[in-house]
């Protein structure tokens, strides 16, 4: 498996779309934090509030929410759009399917996106960190109490935790689109549309209640959209998260419930995926 | 080729229909033929005749709807492992076009399982002519250049049976003259089995032992080159009227007009025969003489018949 894994490396890493929907965030993240460095160099020994250690953690954490958004699910999307329909684009199937299992090359294809995700977002949860201090230090302001390793640590974990559902969720979502359509840009488009309605009903569906009250309301607890936004907040926040319904009934589930139906979502389109593939004719 | 040694490959009853059960296109029917060890195998057929589709079921790329692909005495769909031990040129070599040649050998290595050898990877990069642009991206090789790295591919982690779609596609006629040295040397230095499509007779009759023919996604002839050739030799009749000699050995023979000359699906053996029905119906013989065909005309004659009939 680890050479499976190597041979993503090796493809991987040398795309240039796939370089770049990759090392996106660490760049974006150190140009961003580069100009707030210098601007506030430029502002130099101007008052400015102060922040508590919670707010300052949660600051340099800020990039484990992006699984979480709608911008950041289309960005994972594409990444994933390009790692699985890449390979019929590029009409390579037929060069690596007759060496390995299909199941290994999927599962290899998984393991080396978890893995590169995690190492973007990990370098750019450094950069975060270093720049919110330095940018601190510039403006001379010191590093809050109560901002430990442990604290850090801490904040970082559970934001990664509560980015983790989501991450997964759209890489299997996507992962089957790109599969079933043999297609970058419809598993893109799909990818899209999914993100976006999937959000879109969390927010809308209480306001869409009054016209289909049951439906809309099994839908809510069927759909994957409130499960994913309920486990980030039980993760950070320790707490349901809460969606008042206009006949008074309100939407607060428990994590473990939250967690089944997310878990059998997303396992339900990998597997449907694996399945697939393992049918699929190369041709 | 020996007839005691167990099959490298069978392909059994392999059948492949697109579409809905019953109301599908057979795009393969039962088509059967079994490969043995050692040997260079032609798979011959006109466009469309299903010969991509029954090398990608023998490759495990495409599911057969009927029938088995047997490698090595397994079941390629109970033990897929199996085609660990084959090498595939499918497509005129499809590779990561943003990688070099170099660094696709390495994902091929990787993805069959080992390091991959850099040595062995120098070694057959050289041997297919590309150590020069080994370090050059895929998308600026030409079709020719593709082909040969697919064939460094092929042979990359030493496989016992090379399968070959079409491998000498895009070559030039040195590249044809090196390939058809590569092939030969497999089987004949290194023992392997070599299954090959291709629709350059010429190559094939050069090359292969034995050949398949299929037309229409069926097995239409199978035989050893040698004995297709004289299973398909005919004999060359001048005759006059040509007319009335035509008519006397059409009853018997299929003929065909070859200028002036009658060409007669007849065995030498049919020779006198031949003379018999043609003084018998009156027509004055000039010559009579074996007529060799080479391997097009024999795979024209099998895959065209009404035209040739004509």
């Amino acid at each position: 498996m680890l050479d499976a894994l190597a041979a993503e490396r090796l493809k991987l890493t040398r795309h240039k779309a796939t370089w770049f929907l990759v090392w996106l965030y660490p760049i974006l993240f150190l140009v961003a934090y580069l100009i707030a460095v210098a601007v506030a160099a430029a502002h130099a020994g101007a008052p400015s509030k102060p922040t508590g250690a919670a707010e300052w953690i949660a600051e340099t954490a800020i990039i484990w929410k992006l699984p979480d958004q709608t911008i950041g699910r289309l960005l994972i999307g594409a990444y994933v759009a390009v790692v699985f329909a890449g390979e019929y684009g590029w009409n390579t199937w037929k060069l690596i399917v007759p060496h390995r299992s299909r199941a290994s090359l999927l599962l290899a294809k998984v393991g080396m996106i978890v893995l590169l995700f995690l190492a973007t977002f990990l370098l750019t949860a450094v950069i975060s960190l270093v720049f919110t201090w330095i940018e601190g230090a510039v403006r001379g302001r010191a590093v809050p109490d109560g901002v430990t390793a442990a604290a850090i640590l801490d904040a970082h974990g559970r934001a990664a935790l509560a980015g983790l559902a989501p991450f997964l969720f759209t890489l299997a979502s996507v992962g089957l689109a790109a599969i079933l359509t043999r297609s970058t840009i419809a598993a893109l488009v799909i990818g899209v549309v999914v993100a976006i309605l999937e959000k879109l009903f969390v927010q809308l569906g209480p306001y869409l209640a009054p016209y289909a009250t049951s439906l809309v309301w099994s839908l809510y607890h069927a759909l994957p959209g409130y499960h994913l936004v309920n486990l980030a907040a039980w993760v950070t926040e320790g707490a349901a998260h809460r969606t008042p319904f206009p006949d008074g009934r309100i939407v607060a589930l428990d994590w473990t419930t939250s967690l089944a139906v997310a878990a059998a979502w997303t396992l339900g389109l990998a597997a449907a995926a694996f399945a697939a593939f393992r049918r699929q004719d190369i041709n | 080729m020996s007839d005691t040694q167990a099959p490298v490959l069978e392909l059994v009853n392999l059948s492949k229909t697109y579409g809905r059960r019953g109301k599908g296109v057979a795009a393969v029917r039962d088509v059967s033929l079994t490969v043995a060890p050692g040997e260079v195998y032609g798979f011959l057929g006109p466009n469309g005749a299903g010969k991509s589709t029954t090398i990608r079921m023998a490759l495990g790329l495409i599911a057969p709807t009927g029938g088995e692909v047997r490698l090595f005495g397994e079941d390629l769909r109970r033990n897929g492992a199996v085609l660990k031990r084959v090498g595939s040129l499918v497509d005129g070599g499809a590779f990561y076009p943003f990688l070099s040649g170099r660094r696709n050998l390495e994902v091929v290595a990787r993805t069959h399982g080992g390091a991959a050898d850099a040595g062995r990877i120098e070694a057959l990069l050289d041997q297919v002519g590309l150590a020069r642009d080994a370090k050059r991206k895929v998308k600026g090789y030409s079709t020719g250049m593709r082909q040969r790295l697919g064939v460094a591919a092929a042979l990359l982690h030493d496989p016992d049976i090379v399968i070959l779609d079409e491998p000498v596609n895009g070559l030039d006629v040195a590249g044809i003259q090196e390939m058809r040295a590569l092939i030969r040397g497999l089987a004949a230095d290194q023992g392997k089995t070599v299954f090959l499509s291709s629709h350059l007779l010429h190559e094939v009759q050069q090359v292969c032992d034995r050949v398949a023919i299929i037309s229409k996604g069926e097995i239409v002839r199978e035989a050893r080159i040698a004995d297709l050739l004289r299973q398909e030799a005919g004999l060359r009749v001048e005759a006059a009227p040509l007319d009335v000699a035509e008519a006397a050995l059409a009853a018997r023979w299929k003929v065909e007009r070859s200028g002036e000359a009658l060409v007669v699906a007849a065995t030498r053996e049919e020779a006198p025969e031949v003379a018999r029905r043609l003084i018998g119906a009156g027509a004055d013989l000039f010559a009579l003489a074996a007529e060799q065909r080479n391997l097009e005309e024999v795979f024209l004659s099998i895959t065209q018949p009404e035209t040739d009939h004509a």
